[in-house]
């Protein structure tokens, strides 16, 4: 029983991470209807944006809004130049450019820092116990922050005028743009934010373990298929989505092996897609 | 890559060479290429670069004491990124384009596991540092040896490490790799026989965190955890295990938990006490010493070590056998490592006591380098040693 819900309460803490860049990915699916898969290299280049900050001095949050901007940026150029002109002719090669954009990304990371493993200078501290539960110190900071983020997100999106025109685009871009809503500025607003929570779900990542050009190919399956349960297009199923992912995958190593967690991913995949298409909670954005 | 470049107006000269007489200059002009194919970059990173380095120097020395049969010999340089499809694509080229007789210095046993048929179907002769016990039981033909023991005497002096250090209850976390059931079974059978028990897990590589992995070992109540993975995962592993509390021992194999890894975690009594083995370089041999000078290491590590006598071993068979091919070494590399002879520790001697008419018998660096039918060593010291205070210490070489 207690391994059980230690095994919840680890999953919860990587789901917790894991939603951050699932939250990015579907927003982006919602606004711009292509499966943006260079989120593995955007995932890798924030872990390395965080870092680079991190190691000059600034703290967590500062570095986070560093990871935040560059993969923003790098992640809404790569859609202007290289996806969004492809998606007139579908979404399938759109996400096969992305496929591309991403592996470039990595290997952009590669050439600047070689394939070393990199570590954040964070004090590694024994656990706290509560009985038999343990937990990290810091991987509750971590996974507080992780919250706050998404916390943010949805007051955005319910809030703010961006947020709306966001939510209203995805709904209907034809009806949006009667509204007088500009969808260039709203597909750009995606890309950027979309992009800026992969790269800060890489850093989050990064932290507690360590980092290296392959960080965000290893996420990638995960963040796909949390995005792809809770519904894809819709940013609470990923959050739900990913909450789930994270605790099948620890759960999993319990019951078949570690060996087989990546199975996990794929299976969610197959069954939402064979059994419920459009995820738990629907396409709705919001 | 780093080959040894040809001038382009001496390419020019041989070219035009052979073409006014063929048969006789091509034989004197065509250099003998081999290659090093070893990890430049991933896991194995931190030995590969200087593994090439030795082979090149190995291969400038005998240059410069007139080449092998009257030949230079060519050494083309890859990288195999420690990664079985890299490794194959890098091993393609030398067999397809470089034309390699013989490939050095393969490094993890998965990239091993995946060259090794490429090798044997071209007859490109391979030499490798890989441990997994499958390696040589894959049907080479003979086009395989290593110099790394096999996973069954590695594991099972590793068994017999921790059994001296008073641990009954021992626990194996592996990666999924051409070890990893071997390594728990045999490790299971020396602690079984030593009347104690034995749990394990086979893990995925990719995980950012082990917790519940640990959780699970931790229930087994272990004395001595060995942890047998490479350094990225083996990080995040002894990290995990020290916010778990875990106070028991911990071994694991010195190419993983090395002075990078020690780096990395940053802080010093996470690895506290850490032990790790590796098979021993010959200590004290002129080989060794050789090796020192050449690498420009202190202490040179064992793959550095053994890929010095793969090269060695590699020429000095062409000029037994009298020709370059694959085959040729195939055939006689077991000639000049063992059965008695003149003793040698280089290629250079040796190829002068060949030439002499003389039968040699080369120990090298990394020990005797006696092979068996099936290409694996017949003997190996091993080296234990522990980390106090972010360094390593000498326990015993044995």
């Amino acid at each position: 029983m207690t391994i059980l819900l230690q095994a919840l309460l680890n999953g919860l803490v990587s789901g917790a991470l894991l939603a951050v860049p699932a939250i990015g990915f579907t927003a982006m699916f919602a606004v711009l209807r292509f499966p943006n898969f260079s989120v593995s290299g955007v995932a890798t280049l924030g872990a390395f944006a965080g870092y680079v900050a991190y190691a000059a001095g600034l703290q967590i949050i500062g570095s986070l809004a560093v990871a935040f901007a560059i993969a923003g940026a790098v992640g809404l150029f790569l859609d202007r130049t290289a996806h969004m002109p492809l998606v007139k002719q579908g979404a399938l090669p759109a996400a096969i450019a992305s496929i591309a954009s991403g592996l470039v990304l990595e290997n952009v990371v590669r050439l600047l820092f070689g394939n070393e493993l990199r570590g954040y200078d964070r004090p590694i501290a024994r656990d706290l116990r509560i009985g038999d539960i343990r937990f990290s110190p810091q991987q509750l900071e971590t996974m507080a922050i992780a919250l706050a983020i998404m916390l943010a997100v949805f007051a955005a999106l319910a809030f703010t005028r961006i947020g709306k025109s966001m939510r209203a685009s995805a709904d209907n871009p034809e009806l949006a743009a009667l509204k007088g809503i500009r969808p260039q500025r709203v597909a750009m607003m995606a890309s950027f934010v979309g992009m800026g929570l992969v790269g800060m779900g890489g850093m989050l990542l990064g932290l507690d373990s360590s980092i290296d050009p392959l960080t965000g190919t290893r996420i990638l399956l995960s963040i796909f298929a949390a995005a792809v349960l809770g519904g894809l297009g819709s940013a609470p199923g990923a959050v739900l989505g990913a909450f789930l992912i994270g605790i099948a995958e620890e759960a999993a190593v319990l019951a078949v092996g570690s060996a087989y967690r990546a199975a996990v991913g794929f299976f969610a995949i197959l069954i939402v897609l064979s059994l419920r298409p459009r995820g738990l909670l629907g396409e709705r954005a919001f | 890559m780093n080959r040894l470049a040809i001038g382009r107006r001496a390419a020019l000269l041989s070219g035009v060479a052979a073409v006014a007489n063929p048969s006789v200059l091509r034989a004197q002009a065509d250099p003998i290429k081999i290659a090093t194919l070893t990890p430049l970059t991933g896991a194995g990173g931190p030995y590969g670069p200087v593994m090439a380095k030795v082979a090149a120097a190995v291969v400038e020395e005998v240059n410069a004491a007139g080449g092998v049969l009257g030949r230079k010999v060519q050494l083309v340089s890859e990288d195999d990124q420690t990664n079985p499809d890299a490794g194959v694509r890098a091993a393609r080229k030398l067999i397809d384009v470089d034309k390699v007789s013989a490939i050095m210095g393969t490094w993890a046993s998965a990239v091993t596991t995946a060259v090794a048929p490429l090798c044997w179907e071209s007859k490109t002769f391979l030499c490798t540092v890989s441990g997994a016990d499958s390696i040589t039981l894959l049907p080479h033909q003979g086009y395989l040896v290593r110099t790394q023991p096999n996973t069954l005497l590695q594991v099972t002096r590793a068994g017999e490490f921790l059994l001296s250090l008073g641990a009954k209850k021992t626990y194996t976390l592996v990666p999924q790799t051409p070890f990893a059931q071997r390594s728990i079974e045999i490790l299971a059978e020396v602690s079984k026989k030593a009347g104690g028990s034995h749990g394990s897990q086979i893990y995925d590589d990719k995980k950012t965190t082990y917790r519940t992995e640990i959780d699970q070992a931790l229930r087994f109540g272990p004395d001595a955890i060995f942890c047998a993975g490479y350094t990225p995962d083996t990080i995040v592993l002894l990290k995990d295990l020290y916010r778990a509390g875990y106070k028991g021992k911990i071994l694991g194999q010195a190419y993983a938990v090395n002075q990078k890894l020690v780096d990395q975690i940053g802080q010093n009594e996470v690895v506290e006490g850490v032990y790790t083995f590796a098979p021993s370089v010959a200590e004290g041999s002129t080989a060794l010493e050789r090796v020192k000078k050449m690498s420009g290491l202190a202490s040179p590590d064992p793959y550095t070590s053994q890929v010095y006598d793969h090269t060695n071993m590699v020429l000095m068979a062409m000029a037994v056998a009298k020709a370059t091919t694959g085959t040729a070494i195939k055939d006689n590399i077991r000639k000049i490592t063992q059965g008695g002879g003149k003793p040698v520790d280089n290629a250079v001697d040796g190829l002068k006591a060949i030439a002499a008419g003389e039968k040699v018998d080369y120990a090298g660096a990394s020990g005797p380098c006696d092979f068996d039918d099936k290409g694996d060593i017949l003997d190996c010291k091993f080296r234990y040693e522990q980390i106090k205070a972010g360094k390593a210490t000498l326990v015993k070489v044995a």
